[in-house]
């Protein structure tokens, strides 16, 4: 069907398909570049951790004189203060933490030499833990325990204490693969149990020996003397990590954030910086739907008389729609491999830093499908609007003529 | 479509223009009128008959009137677009008065076009039908650049440039003369014989020489 292309064409400005392809391809490449910088940049917020998200906060009020001489309530959460926190308009869900009623002692041989340290446990829910189920499980019965322990425990005993009292230094694989001999016993003595614990996880953002919360219950009620207490710490899930109403509601009740906070703060700011630029760059895509359309819409009402007599001569409509819809397929296609080759030209600037990091994140990966996705909707969204425009063209004659 | 259409058949038809008008003696408006496959009809009026508009609504380029408009029992009305485009590729054969020639393509590119349309042409008759009507030299030519009557040769080969079992041509040969009016007949008559179609040719004072057509007027 060269005939009809040629006439189709006529009156075809290349200076508006050009700025068409132009601007497909700035708002591509701001998409698709803001969400590969995500991607990428997530990891260097979120490596340490993905046992425990980033929007969770760990909260504990200030140890004043008076929880040091003895109130140890001062320290605690009432029901009525969780309830009064779970009220909060950003708070999404809140974990209580458990401790351990009971004496711990761990201790570990390597090599020949042993070392042995009083301990304790805390719990949280287990839905705040991001370890898989199969790992981080305890029923009564079972002789082992899993173990979630703060990096920085490692990094005290790495390059604090092994040093100093020369012992070796341990990498987190070979921890994980060493097994904790435990002893608990209870307040008077009069009871007690040994297990083996393992350390399955390194953490953050809980600054505590962490175990799963069945093994808490099944050993304070086994081991313990005193009646459940309420909570000194919680755990919060919160929707806006770097909310002003978040540090507001909490100093004025003088609770602390516990664990490292820059982390979700930054991830926040991420996130929003990264929100805006995908709203400018979905702008900029949208204003060159529009500008194509309205450059489609001017050709073919310029063009009006020939697909008028083309029709007239029977030609199929998806014929008379062809011409146009391989100029947009043309336009996307070439705005889309250009930002696409800009993308990895981009990422060769900072993959660097990712480097340095020792994070191979996918960012290209998703940038790429984002990117694609888009000009796909692009094309879909022309194409219609051309094949519409053509009917439209078609029973315009039937009205008037 | 069925692979004929059989008979165009007009009921009562009428423009709208026309319904508050007083008409003066017509055989088509407001009458019952069937055009059958592989007949010959000379439509003639005055200007400002209708002619045109009749042509239109047969096909489907306009639907301002009254009455009904048939194809093989169908009501036109009913049709689809791609209905509509199946009968003016394969059915009804049209050249309007207008020629609708385009005029940046070459007399052949025109013809070329069409049969790329239609499909299945033998562009060796083409050559025939452009050597009788005296174009043969004038085959490359912009169709813009060539006199009305050269323009005309080239719209009429190119309305035969597609399997029909009716031609509407409406003044045809308005400026040919009597040697052109005559060979233009006689191809026009080989190729509806060829493909049993009926020719319907409206005029108002200078008709395609056909013989013996049925005469109507508007």
């Amino acid at each position: 069907m060269g005939l009809i292309s040629k006439l189709l064409r006529k009156n075809t400005s290349p200076a508006r398909i050009v700025g068409f392809a132009l601007s497909n391809f700035i708002g591509l490449l701001i998409v698709a570049g803001a969400v590969m910088f995500y991607i990428d940049a997530r990891g260097i917020w979120d490596d340490d951790e993905s046992f425990v998200n980033t929007d969770y906060l760990v909260l504990n009020k200030k140890v004043t004189s008076a929880s040091t001489l003895g109130d140890r309530d001062a320290t605690r959460f009432s029901e009525a203060e969780i309830v009064n926190l779970k009220a909060q308009p950003w708070v999404r869900r809140v974990g209580e933490f458990s401790s351990s009623d009971f004496r711990v002692y761990a201790s570990v041989s390597h090599g020949g030499r042993g070392m042995e340290t009083a301990l304790f446990f805390e719990a949280v829910p287990d839905s705040f833990v991001d370890i898989p189920e199969s790992d981080w499980r305890f029923e009564p019965g079972q002789t082992t325990v899993p173990l979630m322990i703060p990096k920085d425990y490692l990094a005290l005993y790495n390059f604090g204490f092994a040093g100093s009292a020369g012992l070796p230094q341990l990498s987190e694989q070979l921890i994980t693969g060493i097994p904790l001999k435990l002893y608990m016993r209870s307040e008077d003595g009069s009871r007690s149990m040994s297990m083996e614990g393992h350390i399955v996880g390194f953490s953050n953002r809980l600054n505590t020996v962490l175990v799963p919360d069945s093994f808490i219950q099944y050993a304070n009620s086994t081991l313990g003397d005193s009646p459940a207490v309420s909570p000194s710490r919680l755990i919060v899930d919160v929707s806006s990590p770097g909310d002003v109403a978040i540090s507001e509601y909490l100093s004025d009740h003088g609770i602390e954030v516990g664990g490292d906070k820059s982390g979700s703060s930054a991830a926040y700011l991420l996130k929003v910086v990264i929100g805006i630029v995908v709203s400018v760059g979905i702008l900029i895509t949208l204003l060159s739907v529009f500008v194509l359309m309205l450059s489609i819409s001017l050709l073919m009402e310029k063009n009006r008389q020939v697909i008028h007599r083309l029709l007239m001569l029977g030609a199929p409509l998806r014929d008379v729609a062809a011409p146009y819809c391989r100029m947009i397929i043309a336009g996307c296609v070439v705005a889309w491999l250009l930002s696409m080759i800009s993308l990895v030209i981009l990422r060769s600037f900072y993959s660097g830093v990712l480097d340095g990091f020792g994070l191979s994140p996918n960012g290209l990966v998703w940038a790429f499908v984002t990117g694609s996705g888009l000009a796909v909707i692009v094309v879909v969204v022309n194409i219609v609007a051309v094949s519409r425009k053509v009917n439209a063209a078609w029973s315009l004659k039937m009205k008037n003529a | 479509m069925t692979s004929t259409l059989e008979e165009i058949k007009l009921e009562s038809l009428l423009p709208r223009v026309f319904v508050r008008e007083e008409l003066p003696y017509s055989d088509i408006w407001r009458k019952n009128v069937v055009f059958r496959r592989g007949g010959r009809y000379l439509v003639e009026s005055a200007s400002g008959g209708g002619k045109s508009s009749l042509a239109a609504f047969i096909m489907g380029s306009r639907n301002d009137y009254e009455g009904t408009l048939m194809f093989d029992g169908k009501d036109a009305r009913s049709l689809t677009i791609k209905d509509w485009q199946d009968l003016r590729r394969c059915h009804i054969a049209y050249l309007p008065q207008e020629l609708a020639l385009f005029p940046e393509l070459s007399a052949i590119d025109n013809i070329r076009l069409k049969a790329d349309i239609s499909g299945d042409v033998d562009l060796a008759r083409v050559d025939n039908w452009l050597e009788r009507l005296g174009m043969k030299d004038r085959r490359d030519y912009p169709a813009g650049k060539l006199s009305i009557g050269q323009q005309q040769r080239v719209a009429l080969i190119r309305s035969l440039c597609q399997p029909f079992d009716f031609i509407l041509l409406d003044e045809p040969v308005s400026h040919l003369d009597e040697a052109n009016n005559r060979i233009a007949a006689a191809i026009v008559e080989e190729e509806a014989r060829r493909q049993g179609g009926a020719v319907i040719t409206f005029s108002v004072g200078n008709p395609l020489l056909i013989e013996n057509p049925e005469k109507l007027n508007l």
